[in-house]
């Protein structure tokens, strides 16, 4: 399979801008994979390591087994079979669309490049947009479009840089699913460059946290959610609330200021830490039920599908967050009770 | 929405410029085709490099084709600009005969020896004065330096040089100091009254206003303008502009000036056979031809010239017959020595 | 040569955009994707410029180097001292300063009008903003001389500085005009509309906002005016004002001497290196940050207001001088004159000729400099300067010089070509490569690089990249480059004299000739066809929007 291999990339524009510090990561052949990273963690740098704009310092990077970039080797771009699809399409805007996907289609005969492209545009949706102008289309066609050039060549891995960003949040959804479903009907390897935590944990298979050029985590969305490796990690993927912990019963619960937390692992002889769970994990109860902490309701934020309590608890600096699904019960400056459900994990 | 509108004006920038490449290219042919196989000593046909305006020449040159029976290809261009071709160009020059609008080009080859010495009989039909001291150029036809005025400002001009650098012109002169023919009147100051005083007198020009024009039209235009009372010009030009306009329409008179006056000198063109062309012989006929009667009638009632060779006199009306034109005793030789009034010249800070 | 410093990688797009967080900047503050600094020294791989585009641009940038190859020859033919005393002379100095001086006023002036016109044109509610954005180019098929000789005809009095500056300005201001204009059509509104909203008037949002970001491209335009004035002779002669031209043409036609020509001809040079080094400046990074913008919305017209009026009559002050005034003469000249004999064969024979060799000219510069102009655009680093300065080194030469330099060059080494046309048009592209060569870079820089990046993953190499994507989508503005040059070539008199073929005629030389003789309203034919013909392309220029 295509599965493409990262080991020890490093990166540095110039003494002291370190871009990319020995960067592991594989992606298994046809998972689609998504590098999360905030602003400037390195993640567009390698994004155009591997397609081949850009030379790493070291480091390896091949797919399928075949080497892109080594000791001694630099492939060129055009000899990688590596599609990108950029932000906001960048479709060529002087050619049709139907030219456009067939643009990677070299060594076909005419008959077959045109099946080949019509096929590419059934796959995203767009069957009967041949002959239009780029300029014709909306983002989010010119954004499919986009894919099924990439596709069109049958590459073994396909980049998707930010691909979503521009555009509207009503349109992003359904194009994600489209671009979902095609990359998996292809079965090629991808790897989707995003720093919108929702769009990768919802469209991709493996994620990996990109902070301060290395991999902080890669793991499937709901491991990297519920087992974040630290706690920055964990309010980076997510909303988290970070609680003082004492570890208890041999190492099977902690001790923190909203009562004993059961925890996922073990705490490997730490004894002391931060406990990270997330607003869901908490319930609001009525003050005297037995295993709730009593708390003050400092502010309410109301989002339509659910809601967000911010509770002041004894022991807390900060209030916690509550998440609560259905109606309201409680207003600011009510008592309530606070309890935890589930499995939280513990940080240094 | 933009596209298709660059798209066309691409398309059409093309068509346009393809066009007439292609019509270029056809052209071309032809050009290549005329071109003879030069440089074999034996060439029948003559080019002519000539500093010489078209529209005065090529009359002549088109009879001179048919005189020499061979077929003449004409150059036309600025002469010093010719004559620096000409010595770029070296022994592989083009150019079988140079015929240059005053001496000094013509000197200038002479002295880097790219002429070829023409026959005695040849140099004979012309006054020695009008022709170069080595015999490899001579004088075809010559013009006189003289004075316009503009006659609604002044009653009589002044018959020397001398008398413009007078206070009561102050202000009122024009001249043109890069025009050849005014810097080899300089130069023959030079020659006839030297250095010194030649210097004192540019010096007491400029210190008297005279004003600095491009060229003896335009100097001629400051007079009939009444921009300049006086302007120091070639006489032809304002015979030519009265046959263009009609001598009532043209606002300014000649006057020449008496008693050899610097002022008066006779600047010549004239013809030079270059000497690794090949085409000595045809060029050589050419000479023969330009100081011939038919030739020397047409410099003097087409271009309103001197005729310097076969007893021709002019027929222009108004023009004072060469014999009678009192100009300053001068070897035209030593006009060559350009270099030094043009370092006087931007000495004095005229140029 | 060949090691080429390839450019930084470019952002994917737009890294001006606040909405693109993955070109934000990285935690020392350096842009993400952008990162200049790294093209220095590392960064190879992807953007090496291709030996196949290196080869043509430097066979590109040793054509634009014969004419200096020929100084040389000429300028030391007596020893470095003798060249030294010609040119350190203080009458040498004094002539320089005039130039220098002439240069800069008339450089200011093109700049006050082609940003005020280009601005008043593409942004505001003027009445009739397309018509007088056209009207403005027009000045472009208007050769100097010919301005001068109208203008020196209609007020004698004008003669000297002044008038040298006015006709000077009122040809080239366009080069100024057009390349603002297309940078004000690619500028997001939305900053000016950010600037509005922060409390800034006007005026004051164009001087701090807008102003600002037209600066390469008036600095590119006003690189072609000074250049242009320092090489110009036809208008400064007529006009009498002594310039540093004026000694290289004195030193051939009063001394008959090459050698102080070719010793004054070099410290042109020297001014224009100079020149261009100045404006490589001013260019900064912004060039490269010009990437996209085919996406933001068009401006909405500023409204006028009460300076409606004012505005109407700049415009209309302007053509009346540059493109009314000129022709209204010639047409006065045509209609006066009684030596008006229409040599009808002669004018269209002249007028095709022209065409031709325009033409011809246009296309082998074009061709010339469009690897020059990609390299410039895509590529950083010592070479790709050189390779683009080498460009423009004999661009302030007069025409008689680099003429005698292919003559030089034509006689010894390419006898079978000397005074055929190709070689004419070889003199067309040593004259005018810079022209062309700054319309292909600032339309390669107008394609987004991403999209060559897409195309190499798509499969294709290097220079099919460059033909299927980058060639196509700079087209117009290449085209626009050659309808430029189209133009220049056609106006051109010096090098068309002395190296066209025996007997071959362009307006231009017609022109000179008539005039010569003296016959202004035989001239006038010529001179009239000229600019009809020249303001064909300059009207395409002022239509063409990128």
């Amino acid at each position: 399979m295509n599965d493409l291999r990262i080991e020890r990339l490093t990166k540095s524009y110039g003494p002291g801008a370190p871009v990319l510090q020995g960067l592991d990561l594989t992606v298994p052949g046809g998972a689609l994979a998504a590098v999360l990273g905030p602003s400037g963690c390195g993640k567009t740098t390698l994004l155009r390591i591997v397609a081949g704009f850009l030379r790493a310092d070291t480091g390896t990077v091949t797919v399928g087994g075949r080497t892109l970039v080594g000791p001694g080797v630099q492939l060129p771009p055009e000899r990688r079979r590596v599609g990108i699809v950029p932000q906001e399409g960048a479709l060529f805007p002087h050619l049709s669309v139907a030219r456009n996907v067939a643009f990677g289609l070299t060594g076909l005969d005419r008959a077959e490049r045109r099946r080949r492209t019509e096929e590419m545009l059934e796959l995203v949706g767009l069957a009967g947009y041949g002959d239009r102008m780029p300029h014709e289309l909306s983002g989010g066609q010119q954004q499919r479009i986009a894919l099924a050039r990439a596709l069109a060549p049958r590459p073994e891995l396909v980049l998707l840089d930010e691909p979503f960003n521009a555009l509207d949040s009503a349109l992003r959804a359904g194009v994600r699913a489209d671009v979902r479903t095609a990359l998996r009907a292809t079965g090629a390897t991808a790897v989707l460059v995003t720093h919108d935590q929702q769009e990768a944990l919802s469209s991709a298979d493996v994620v990996a946290v990109v902070r301060e050029g290395r991999v902080a985590q890669c793991a499937t969305p709901q491991d990297l959610y519920r087992l974040p490796a630290d706690p920055w990690i964990a309010g980076f993927v997510g909303d988290a609330v970070l609680l003082p912990g004492t570890v208890g019963n041999g190492g099977a619960t902690a001790t923190t200021p909203l009562g004993p937390v059961t925890l996922a692992a073990p705490p490997g002889g730490r004894r002391t830490g931060t406990v990270v769970i997330r607003p869901e994990q908490l319930r609001l109860a009525d003050t005297d039920t037995a295993d709730a902490v009593r708390g003050t309701v400092t502010d309410v934020c109301f989002y339509g599908h659910d809601a967000m309590v911010s509770v002041a608890v004894d022991g807390m600096d900060a209030p916690v967050d509550v998440r609560v699904a259905g109606p309201l019960p409680i207003g600011p400056g009510e008592e309530t009770g606070v309890r935890v459900t589930g499995e939280a994990t513990l940080h240094a | 929405m933009r596209r298709p509108m660059a798209r066309r004006s691409t398309a059409l920038v093309a068509a346009a410029l393809l066009l007439p490449v292609l019509a270029a290219c056809g052209s071309d042919d032809d050009s290549a085709a005329s071109d003879d196989g030069d440089g074999n000593g034996r060439s029948s046909s003559l080019v002519i490099y000539s500093g010489r305006n078209e529209k005065l020449v090529k009359p002549i040159l088109d009879k001179l084709e048919k005189a020499v029976g061979a077929k003449v290809d004409v150059r036309y261009g600025d002469s010093a600009e010719l004559a620096a071709q000409i010595l770029e160009e070296g022994d592989r020059t083009k150019a079988g005969l140079f015929f240059s609008q005053d001496a000094g080009a013509l000197g200038a080859l002479s002295k880097e020896g790219m002429l070829e010495k023409l026959p005695q009989g040849t140099l004979d039909k012309v006054d020695a004065a009008y022709r170069g001291s080595d015999g490899d150029w001579t004088g075809v036809s010559g013009r006189v330096r003289v004075i316009a005025y503009n006659p609604d400002k002044v009653s009589k001009a002044p018959d020397s040089v001398h008398d413009v650098v007078k206070p009561e012109w102050k202000d009122k002169v024009g001249f043109a100091p890069t025009n050849a023919s005014f810097q080899a009147f300089v130069t023959g100051m030079r020659v006839l009254e030297g250095d010194d005083a030649t210097r004192d007198w540019l010096k007491a020009l400029k210190d008297n206003g005279a004003k600095t024009y491009a060229n003896n039209l335009a100097t001629l235009d400051a007079v009939e303008s009444g921009e300049v009372s006086l302007g120091l010009v070639n006489h032809y030009y304002w015979y030519e502009r009265v046959a263009e306009k009609g001598e009532d329409k043209v606002g300014a008179k000649l006057h020449f000036l008496p008693g050899g006056d610097p002022g008066a000198l006779i600047n010549t063109a004239g013809v030079g056979v270059l000497a690794d062309s090949g085409q000595s012989a045809t060029a050589r006929k050419a000479v023969d031809y330009l100081l011939s009667k038919e030739a020397q009638t047409y410099f003097a009632e087409q271009t309103k010239e001197y005729p310097l060779a076969a007893g021709v006199t002019s027929p222009v009306e108004d023009l004072p017959p060469l014999d009678s034109l009192e100009a300053p005793d001068i070897d035209l030789g030593k006009l060559e020595s350009l270099q030094e009034t043009l370092a006087m010249l931007q000495d004095v800070g005229l140029v | 040569m060949t090691a080429l410093d390839p450019a930084p990688p470019p952002p994917p797009r737009g890294s001006h955009q606040a909405t693109d967080p993955g070109q934000r900047p990285a935690p020392d503050g350096r842009p993400a994707g952008h990162t200049a600094p790294a093209g220095r020294r590392r960064a190879r791989a992807g953007r090496r410029a291709p030996l196949l585009l290196v080869v043509p641009a430097c066979v590109a940038a040793a054509f634009a180097l014969l004419p200096l190859g020929y100084l040389a020859v000429r300028a030391l033919e007596r020893g470095p001292g003798y060249a030294w005393d010609v040119v350190a002379d203080e009458r040498t100095l004094l002539l320089l300063g005039r130039s220098l001086g002439l240069t800069a006023v008339v450089v200011a002036a093109c700049l006050v009008l082609g940003v005020s016109l280009a601005w008043l044109t593409v942004r505001t509610a003027l009445p009739g903003a397309r018509a007088w954005g056209v009207l403005a180019t027009l000045p472009l098929a208007v050769p100097s001389y010919v301005a001068a000789f109208t203008w020196l005809a209609a007020v004698p009095e004008i003669a000297g500085f002044t008038g040298a500056a006015l006709a000077l300005t009122l040809v080239s201001f366009p080069y100024v005009h057009l390349p603002v204009a297309a940078a004000l059509r690619g500028i997001d509104p939305a900053q000016e509309e950010a600037a509005r909203s922060l409390g800034h008037g006007p005026l004051r949002t164009f001087l701090r906002v807008t102003l600002p970001q037209l600066r390469p491209a008036a600095a590119g335009g006003a690189l072609l005016v000074a250049l242009y004035v320092l090489s110009d002779f036809g208008a400064v002669s007529l006009m009498r004002y002594d310039t540093f031209t004026r000694a290289i043409h004195t030193s051939y036609r009063a001394s008959f001497d090459r050698t102080p020509a070719a010793a004054l001809s070099v410290v042109l040079v020297v001014m224009t290196v100079a020149l261009v080094a100045a404006e490589a400046r001013t260019r900064g990074r912004a060039g490269h940050a010009r990437t996209g913008g085919g996406t933001a919305r068009p401006a909405v017209p500023l409204p006028l207001g009460r300076w409606r009026i004012p505005a109407l009559a700049w415009c209309a002050g302007v053509t009346a001088v540059a493109v009314v005034f000129p022709l209204g003469s010639l047409g006065y000249w045509l209609a006066a004159g009684t030596s008006a004999t229409w040599d009808l064969d002669g004018l269209a024979g002249a007028a095709w000729a022209t065409l031709g060799v325009a033409a011809a000219g246009a296309g082998l510069t074009t061709l010339l400099a469009l690897p020059v102009g990609v390299i410039a655009a895509r590529h950083r680093g010592r070479g790709a300067r050189l390779l683009e300065q080498a460009a423009y080194a004999g661009h302030a030469l007069p025409g008689i010089t680099v003429a005698l330099a292919l003559v030089f060059f034509a006689v010894r080494y390419a006898y079978p070509l000397y005074q055929q046309l190709p070689l004419l048009v070889c003199a067309y592209a040593v004259l005018f490569l810079p022209v062309a060569v700054a319309a292909t870079r600032a339309a390669v820089l107008q394609a987004p690089p991403v999209l060559e990046d897409v195309a190499r993953s798509l499969g294709r190499r290097p220079l099919r990249v460059l033909r299927e994507v980058t060639v196509p989508l700079a087209a117009p503005g290449v085209a626009a480059g050659a309808a430029l040059t189209f133009v220049v070539c056609m106006k051109e008199l010096p090098a068309t004299l002395l190296l066209r073929p025996t007997g071959m005629d362009t307006l231009a030389t017609r022109l000179w000739t008539e005039t010569g003789a003296g016959s202004f309203a035989a001239a006038a034919p010529y001179a009239a066809a000229l600019i009809l013909l020249a303001a064909v392309p300059s009207y395409l220029l002022g239509r063409h929007r990128t």
